[in-house]
């Protein structure tokens, strides 16, 4: 039995209350590209602890707030 | 399309431009030595003029690649907005050349993928010479598979840029 987690964010959500943010602002404020924030916003790329609480940090929420995980058991194997 | 892909994209192509003016010259040409060392020697002459010129033309390029690349930037706001900003252009690719987390990973996963391939090639060259091949072959292959390792470096990273 193998375990598979997924990271979602609300990174969207969260820029929309923030005065709809711009995703290169979002970027400008983390110190990473636009299209780095592009690919954690889509799920495509998951952000390291740092830039995950460098992103909280810049809408000022806890990291839970805009990351959440989820552990789902695949009974295949 | 981001300016690392566009980059890539040039690098590739000095890469290729490289390779093939090296095929050319190499398999191209005819000498007329007959000594096996004087051979080996002139062939091992030809590959590090290879690699300098591959060197320069690719520092020449990314520069002229990064010039356009400023013009092309200066002319889009110009349209856009009417004026063109000396500071505004210069922040803008600064924030498009900023190196982050994913650069590096996705460095290091091309990185593997091309180390791997010239590796293979390596191997292969040995085992050229032990089923007794040519040592010209043996050099033109570790050469070859050297430049078409960091050819498909290149491919990786646009392969995880557009992923």
């Amino acid at each position: 039995m193998k375990n598979k987690c997924t990271i979602t964010n609300k990174i969207r959500e969260h820029r929309f209350f923030a005065s709809e943010m711009t995703q290169q602002q979002l970027a400008e404020k983390t110190g990473v590209s636009r299209q780095t924030i592009i690919a954690i916003e889509a799920g495509k790329y998951s952000p390291s602890l740092e830039l995950a609480f460098k992103i909280a940090y810049a809408f000022d929420v806890k990291i839970d707030q805009v990351f959440s995980f989820q552990m789902e058991s695949d009974q295949n194997d | 399309m981001a300016y690392k892909e566009k980059k890539t994209i040039t690098t590739i192509v000095t890469g290729i431009a490289v390779l093939a003016a090296y095929c050319y010259y190499s398999f191209g040409s005819t000498i007329a030595l007959t000594d096996t060392d004087a051979i080996l020697q002139h062939q091992a002459i030809t590959m590090l003029k290879f690699i300098g010129i591959g060197i320069v033309a690719m520092i020449v390029i990314q520069i002229l690649f990064h010039i356009l690349y400023s013009i092309s930037l200066a002319i889009a706001s110009q349209i856009k907005t009417g004026n063109c900003n000396d500071k505004e252009i210069e922040k803008m690719i600064a924030l498009e050349v900023v190196e982050d987390e994913r650069d590096k990973i996705i460095e290091l996963k091309s990185l593997r993928v091309g180390f791997v391939f010239a590796g293979i090639g390596f191997v292969s060259a040995l085992v050229w010479l032990v089923m007794d091949g040519s040592a010209i072959y043996l050099l033109n292959i570790i050469f070859i598979s050297f430049s078409l390792g960091s050819i498909l470096e290149g491919f990786t990273r646009l392969y995880y840029y557009s992923r």
